[in-house]
């Protein structure tokens, strides 16, 4: 943990958290897409490319978000479809 | 960051929102806590599990927070390793995230700036993805 009032020296938030919570809550795809982009914010920064690591961060940060919004809607629609062949299914099976 | 501050309305939306999440989390508790995934059907399961019939990294950790709010760390440990172990560095980065969000500070991690970290981490858990599907004795499915 590092704490300072100046900007300058702390790295731009990489949101590994939310890569990890995927990983661990089963939606790695998007896991993946934020932990290559955590990774860049680390490398730019390292470099010393401020402006590009922020930029990277700020990617970091909307996959993130679309990563927490798309993962429980694309498991929802999922089982709506399964619902739905199952249903069909035994309607079918009735006639 | 540069934005017009109003001290209120700040406050205001701060407080709403940490209601909301302490409500999503106290709600997300009691359905863990009073209802065993193992034995319950209503829970979702992993969609790779479910379209495969194999483990993903995350695969028991519904079962595993269940066992956990019971107190029982060696029965959630053995259902997901991954989560059990990963569980005090989330809650640390979560709270710091929190305290950042509400007192407007920026600490960071030290170890997420670390990209040997990273690629160990994930390794890890690639590698118990694979491992937890072989039929060898810590790992049955």
């Amino acid at each position: 943990m590092e704490s300072s009032h100046n900007a300058a020296s702390v790295p731009p938030d990489n949101n590994l958290v939310w890569a990890i919570l995927c990983t661990v809550l089963c939606c790695i795809p998007f896991g993946i897409v934020s932990i290559l982009k955590a990774n860049k914010v680390n490398t730019l920064w390292a470099q010393g490319d401020h402006v590009g690591a922020r930029k990277a961060a700020s990617d970091a940060k909307k996959w993130a978000i679309w990563g927490a919004i798309i993962g429980p809607l694309a498991i929802i629609i999922f089982y709506v479809i399964i619902f739905v062949i199952y249903a069909g299914a035994i309607f079918a099976s009735t006639y | 960051m540069s934005y017009t501050r109003v001290p209120y309305l700040q406050v205001h939306t701060k407080i709403l929102k940490i209601t909301l999440l302490l409500a999503l989390l106290g709600g997300a508790f009691l359905v863990l806590f009073l209802f065993n995934p193992s034995q319950h059907s209503f829970f979702l399961p992993c969609p790779f599990k479910f379209v495969t019939g194999y483990n993903c990294p995350g695969c028991g950790s519904q079962r595993a927070l269940h066992q956990l709010a019971h107190g029982n760390i060696q029965t959630a440990f053995f259902l997901n390793p991954l989560l059990i172990l990963s569980l005090p560095l989330l809650i640390y980065s979560l709270g710091l995230k929190l305290w950042n969000y509400l007192f407007e500070t920026v600490h960071r991690v030290r170890l997420f700036y670390s990209n040997l970290f990273i690629f160990s981490y994930f390794g890890i858990a690639i590698a118990y993805w694979i491992f937890r599907n072989l039929p060898i004795y810590p790992f049955v499915k």
